[in-house]
């Protein structure tokens, strides 16, 4: 039992490996991806120096300029490395059929999905990371960083990454009913990019929709983790974690009930 | 002189040709689209609502600050006009320019490369995007609600839109013509395009040093974006030849970039079938 378990991650975590290492031969790619987020960094620095100065003020909402500028490198990173979306590969696979194959090799679906998923997105997050540190460095300077910020900000980083992969696996099993699958993946991405903080950190929300928008999931998928690293609190952490935790059961949930419906078409149509 | 009158008019009837063509490829393209209605009306009610997220960070952002160096919610409004149409336009009718630095890795040019029509042409109207009309429908809807609306601003609006969508297009096909030079190049044109777009987005009077250089010439979001709203708030001449000139100069290097590129295609000896 104890030897199958074993097997059985170890041949996840080759899945994940191949996919790391597949993202990884395309150096190009991955450096133009850092360029993005280095672009929009730099952006966003001139963008909230000029805003903060013109509110006459150092800090809103407990954030400083460089507070937001690290927050907004880590969302934008976190975000652009979980390139391409899962979503687009489920959809092709169940229109094309490759499904009703896949479906009987010795792996479970979901689990090849998200390790794969895995292996890309940790392949370019160093690199987006790496560099876009070293930018936010250059123009804004350190902040006071906790080593406990960032050992929880990564824990609330798996969760918010492994919950971005059950909402665009159940956008990909929409395929099953609908023909195409991109318009939910926008009106996510929009989400995210509202209440995500990939733009506009939670903390610079007035009140009312601050609350909203932190029990929503797309501030769950990136933010949290970025505003646990950044200024580290242990009582935010669990409110973040036990919203996570939510959005991940009921997000699991749906995703096995439309994949359980969604096979039985195949069976029944030969994919 | 005659001889030189008759090839001018050759030439104004070969664009009059081209822009009729151009045309006729988009309204088959879309009418093929609306076939599936529900995919079509799911793409176009999907996108509109895309950009009223876009909208939405913006409104959140300008209840915070409520300036930028002079620069509100009312300037992002018109921004967002003008961003959503010109981008709309160069989807519909040029998706392909996007798509360029694909053909070419693929040897996909070979299909173009076989008509008599222009290749870069051809390869460029060859694809359509259909959400991009919930862009334009949400383009004009922001602009007839926030740009306080006159004729005469109207034409103006699509003067520019016009204009502008040239400029993304020259943009498109000389760094997705990259991959004639560079191979593998295509992931970095398509970033490249995004950043263009995202830093057109974003308030531009907050720009300023090497940023401000780099929205002058690598990504030229000046050009598409400043130069754009600041007509719209006031008739300016220079700016408006300042735009021309622009979009002329990047109309001749993106045409050079892409010539001197295809001399170097190697064909991809694919059989592709274009139903």
């Amino acid at each position: 039992m104890k030897r199958s378990f074993l097997k059985e991650t170890l041949k996840y975590l080759e899945v994940a490996k191949v996919n790391y290492l597949n993202t990884s031969v395309y150096t190009v790619n991955l450096i133009s991806r850092s360029v993005l987020v280095v672009v929009r960094i730099w952006a966003f620095t001139q963008l909230y120096q000029v805003a903060f100065a013109a509110s006459r003020s150092t800090e809103i909402g407990g954030l400083t300029v460089p507070m937001v500028i690290w927050i907004l490198m880590m969302t934008q990173s976190f975000q652009s490395s979980t390139r391409p979306h899962v979503s687009q590969l489920i959809d092709e696979e169940v229109k094309s059929g490759t499904l009703a194959y896949m479906v009987n090799r010795p792996y479970s679906y979901a689990l090849f999905h998200y390790f794969g998923y895995l292996g890309r997105t940790f392949s370019s997050l160093w690199v987006n990371l790496a560099i876009g540190s070293l930018v936010s460095l250059a123009l804004v300077g350190l902040i006071d960083f906790n080593w406990w910020g960032l050992l929880f900000g990564l824990g609330l980083l798996i969760f918010g990454v492994t919950l971005n992969f059950l909402i665009y696996l159940i956008i990909g099993l929409t395929a099953f009913w609908v023909e195409d699958t991109s318009a939910f993946t926008w009106i996510y991405s929009k989400g995210q990019l509202v209440f995500g903080g990939l733009i506009l950190p939670l903390a610079l929300f007035p009140e009312n929709l601050l609350r909203i928008a932190e029990i929503l999931p797309f501030s769950q998928l990136f933010y949290s983790a970025a505003r646990v690293v950044v200024d580290f609190d242990l009582s935010l952490f669990w409110h973040y974690a036990l919203i996570q935790i939510a959005w991940l059961a009921f997000f699991g949930l749906i995703a096995y009930q439309m994949f359980q419906r969604g096979i039985k078409n195949v069976s029944i149509n030969g994919g | 002189m005659f001889q030189l009158m008759g090839a001018d008019m050759h030439q104004i009837r070969r664009v009059f040709s081209y822009l009729g063509l151009t045309l006729e490829v988009t309204k088959l393209s879309i009418l093929s689209a609306m076939e599936y209605r529900v995919s079509f009306l799911t793409q176009v009610v999907g996108m509109i609502i895309n950009d009223l997220g876009l909208v939405l960070v913006w409104l959140i952002f300008f209840q915070k600050f409520t300036s930028v160096n002079g620069w509100g919610f009312p300037e992002m409004a018109l921004l967002f006009a003008i961003s959503t149409v010109n981008h709309s336009l160069l989807m519909i009718f040029a998706r392909g320019a996007h798509h360029l630095g694909r053909f070419i890795a693929r040897g996909e040019l070979d299909y173009f490369l076989s008509y008599p029509k222009n290749v870069l042409w051809h390869a460029c109207v060859s694809k359509t995007d259909i959400s991009s009309i919930g862009d334009l429908i949400f383009g004009l809807g922001i602009f007839f609600l926030f740009g306080q609306p006159t004729f005469e601003k109207f034409i103006a609006f699509l003067g520019i839109s016009i204009v502008t969508a040239l400029i993304i297009f020259n943009f498109n096909v000389i760094t997705q013509s990259l991959t004639f030079y560079f191979g593998n190049f295509e992931e970095a044109a398509e970033q490249m395009h995004h950043a263009l777009l995202g830093l057109a987005l974003y308030p531009q009077t907050s720009f300023y040093g090497g940023l401000k250089i780099v929205t002058l010439t690598v990504l030229p979001a000046f050009f598409i974006a400043a130069v754009p709203v600041q007509i719209l708030q006031g008739f300016n001449l220079s700016l408006w030849l300042t735009l021309l000139v622009f979009w002329l100069t990047t109309s001749l290097l993106a045409v050079f970039v892409f010539q001197k590129g295809l001399r170097r295609y190697e064909s991809g000896s694919l059989i592709n079938v274009h139903l």
